[in-house]
């Protein structure tokens, strides 16, 4: 375990003064700490003004995404121990995604912002299929479901949209591809067409630069460029 | 410059939904299947709603499905009582487990992408405290979606809210609740993101807050679960039921707190202690690790206790070992790959080859804001708020009693929500608009003091210290020496952060402001469980006295908490409900006060 003397440079906001500026916090901290238990520890020590996202802390619900020395990644998953072997330095920058939506404050992000990204693929089923007569479920076979259940993992971090080549402008992004793909292959959605009109708009998988930057920073390890892939070749559905 | 408090807009809706979670989402979906046209508000604390905490439900859902000639309602009604040690109100109990099935198919036919047998059907599988034939064998009941069973709630349900019209506010809480003459009309609102205060007026407001693991300083619970709900009708002068129904689950990784799974234990994971000894066979010669969740959380905090425990030096928490490098490859890599993944992603442990640190984890709230079978809000003489409700983890039914059941929590969230929906929206055209002169009374006091408080005292370490008395003294194990201790402590800390000074004054996403209020929430709730886990002198559930081991039939009722002032409390009781048993209808005799023996 060990402990590491950490600085952090961590870029502040502040919305009334609309100032930005980079401060840097030095600290000790062992080496199994996370780099939300740091932000924690700033607060409760030395500056409780630093404002920063979590909610679970346990990589499930992607509230604490943050770019550490330019890599888009959950502060709640990474260690001290892990962050200095894999950057090699004990001395880190702190970002928030400023890349996908408006800074709120410090290293908070206008989340709502983010998500009209997501909202504008209709993240639910357009038109359902009648459920089976009865008071029954649709039967799904696990193969078909095989083929899609990946995507469904996607916690919208934003990660791989902060970190695609092309998602800043014009493109809605890896993870808004992901949860309109979902519905694409779901055999309960009846509506297909304005699903691939959306995925086949400008705003769609072909904007898509295919440099595999999604499926590298997913921090669920999702294989999104696949999906994308699978889009951009028509191979959504059922052969 | 002093900030500005006054409210600077009001809206108005049909209902207002405080807390976008699972139980949030459900009743918003039914209120607009119903009426397409009505408006709808609902707040979130968080970022997005899908960052609330029901994503990080893992289990399942427990439901009868009629079609299994192995399965009947009575036996998951029966489990559920005797899970909840007999505190379960029966009105409720029927009515949920009876509605299960079809939430589990509404939440099926819009798309929640339920785990398959070969078949294409959904799979089945077994938790503990589900039977078949009234105890005799486990039942195959619930039905998840992987390890991931809330997230799949979470987003269908929120889906179905987007696809229809409704307003979301992301990053605000609910300060203050307008109620005159037993009838609320809404809330004031603070929105973190804007640093304004809103006056949000409603013919019907849904308290969806979620739960208080904060108040322990393990916790399995979200950041935000402050228990600010529970909070928000104290300070409304209303009571909260059975605060001291608290559940611990026995092995919470630590520091981070997420759960180790009981699967841990069942493939043969061996609990340690500081020396290395194997300590489960002084408490339980027979069953050792095998033991029931409560049985097993009390022979850890025992061990801790007197001095066996190990402390994590970077986490400055007390654990024992859960000892797993014995266990062949095969296990390490069929059966418990996930919980071996948390050791080496939260802590670089490699569970084949080290011991892992393991402690009781804060795990779930029974007790909340006492509603009826309708999710309507009550005082404590029975008499319904009208216009105010209470859904999900926050509220009691009471479909837990004193100890909850694994996969009956997320169900609750879904068939309550569904019962609160059907209300309001065959109330929402007869209801009364809104009165235009309630304003709120109190918040504004409450935020100034915070703005004008000079002290040195920090915020953050108060919170720290009440965090740690709580998972001390009225934790797992609690007597009557360490509950006065607790509350002299938590009386103490109130004073404290009357004086601690903030650092800025700004509204705009003052972390350290919303820290401070949350704080305030923290105290109010962790003076509720105290007080009335000094009360119940007796053990019962999730809530175990050193000094009153055994259940005591004079204490077969709910505890009905009320703070008049910070420290002053009122406790009252509310009957249990044994309408199954008083029915007289086959089996009812299993309904009565029975034995919680497994």
């Amino acid at each position: 375990m060990g402990t590491y003397d950490i600085t952090l440079n961590i870029h502040r906001y502040d919305p009334e003064e609309k100032k930005s500026r980079v401060q840097t916090y030095r600290l000790k901290a062992g080496g199994i700490t996370r780099f939300v238990d740091l932000f924690r520890k700033i607060n409760d020590e030395d500056d409780p003004t630093l404002t920063w996202s979590s909610s679970c802390e346990h990589g499930q619900c992607g509230a604490c995404s943050v770019k550490i020395n330019g890599k888009p990644l959950l502060a709640c998953e990474l260690l001290v121990e892990n962050a200095v072997d894999l950057f090699k330095t004990t001395t880190f920058d702190v970002e928030p995604l400023d890349n996908v939506a408006p800074v709120v404050r410090d290293l908070v992000i206008d989340m709502e912002k983010a998500y009209e990204r997501v909202h504008k693929v209709k993240p639910f089923i357009i038109n359902p299929k009648p459920p089976p007569a009865g008071g029954k479920e649709h039967q799904i076979s696990p193969k078909l479901m095989e083929r899609y259940l990946e995507a469904t993992r996607c916690i919208n971090c934003f990660c791989c949209t902060s970190a695609c080549i092309s998602s800043t402008r014009k493109f809605l992004g890896p993870n808004a591809m992901l949860a309109a793909i979902v519905r694409a292959m779901d055999p309960r959605e009846l509506e297909k067409q304005e699903r691939l009109s959306c995925l086949f708009s400008e705003h769609g998988v072909y904007r898509c630069h295919s440099s595999f930057a999604c499926s590298f920073v997913c921090p669920k390890q999702i294989d999104v460029a696949h999906f994308i892939a699978l889009a951009k070749a028509g191979a959504l559905q059922e052969e | 410059m002093k900030p500005d408090l006054k409210v600077t807009e009001t809206m108005n809706c049909d209902a207002l939904i405080i807390g976008a979670g699972g139980a949030g989402m459900r009743v918003a979906a039914e209120i607009l299947e119903r009426k397409p046209d009505a408006k709808i508000i609902a707040l979130t604390k968080v970022s997005h709603p899908q960052k609330s905490h029901t994503s990080t439900a893992q289990g399942g859902l427990a439901a009868v499905d009629p079609s299994d000639p192995n399965d009947a309602l009575a036996f998951h009604m029966f489990d559920t009582w005797k899970g909840s040690d007999c505190m379960a109100d029966q009105n409720v109990v029927k009515k949920i487990c009876e509605s299960a099935w079809d939430q589990i198919l509404w939440l099926e036919n819009r798309g929640m992408h339920f785990s398959r047998d070969q078949y294409g059907s959904l799979s089945k599988r077994t938790f503990g405290g589900h039977t078949r034939n009234f105890g005799e064998v486990s039942a195959f009941r619930a039905v998840f979606e992987a390890d991931r069973t809330g997230k799949g709630i979470m987003d269908t349900t929120w889906g179905e809210c987007l696809k229809q019209n409704i307003t979301f506010i992301s990053q605000c809480v609910a300060v203050e609740l307008l109620i005159r003459d037993d009838r609320c009309f809404g809330c004031i609102v603070f929105s973190q993101k804007t640093g304004t205060f809103l006056r949000i007026l409603a013919k019907a407001t849904v308290i969806a807050s979620g739960g208080s693991g904060q108040v322990f300083n393990v916790t399995t619970n979200c950041r935000q679960n402050t228990g600010d709900g529970l909070a928000l009708v104290m300070d409304a002068g209303l009571p909260v039921m059975d605060p001291e129904a608290v559940q611990f689950h026995p092995t919470g990784i630590v520091g981070p707190g997420i759960l180790a799974s009981e699967t841990l234990r069942s493939v043969g994971g061996i609990l340690r202690n500081k020396d290395n000894e194997p300590f489960m066979v002084k408490y339980a010669p027979k069953m050792k690790e095998l033991a029931p969740r409560d049985l097993v959380a009390r022979a850890i905090e025992s061990e801790i206790r007197e001095g066996r425990g190990i402390l994590h030096p970077d986490h400055n928490i007390e654990h024992v070992w859960i000892d797993l490098r014995h266990l062949s490859k095969e296990v390490h890599e069929k059966q418990i790959p996930e919980v071996n993944s948390f050791f080496m992603h939260y802590l670089n442990l490699d569970p084949r080859t080290e011991l892992c640190p393991v402690r009781p984890s804060n795990h779930y709230h029974m007790g909340g804001i006492p509603t009826n079978e309708f999710g309507e809000v009550e005082d404590g003489g029975r008499q319904v708020i009208e216009g105010l409700y209470a859904v999900g983890e926050c509220a009691a039914a009471s479909f837990h009693g004193f100890n909850r059941l694994a996969t009956n929590s997320l169900l609750e969230l879904i068939t309550m929500g569904k019962f609160v929906g059907d209300r309001i929206a065959e109330r929402i055209d007869a209801e009364p608009n809104s009165v235009k002169n309630i304003n709120g009374e109190v918040y504004k006091k409450k935020f100034e003091d915070y703005f004008e408080a000079r002290g040195e005292n920090n915020t953050g370490r108060i919170r720290n210290s009440l965090r740690s008395t709580m998972t001390q003294k009225v934790g797992v194990f609690r007597s009557e020496k360490d509950i006065s201790e607790a509350i002299e402590t938590i009386l103490d800390l109130k004073a404290q952060a009357e004086q601690a000074a903030l650092n800025g004054q700004s509204l705009v996403m003052n972390q350290e402001l919303m820290s401070r209020w949350e704080l305030d929430n923290l105290l109010t709730i962790s003076i509720a469980i105290s007080e009335a886990a000094m009360h119940r002198k007796e053990s019962r559930g999730a809530h175990f006295r050193d000094d009153y081991p055994n259940r005591s039939e004079e204490f077969n009722y709910h505890t009905i908490l009320s703070m008049p002032q910070f420290g002053q409390i009122e406790i009252g009781w509310r009957e249990v409900d044994m309408s199954i048993f008083r029915g007289g209808e086959v089996n009812y005799e299993k309904f009565d006060i029975i034995e919680r023996k497994y």
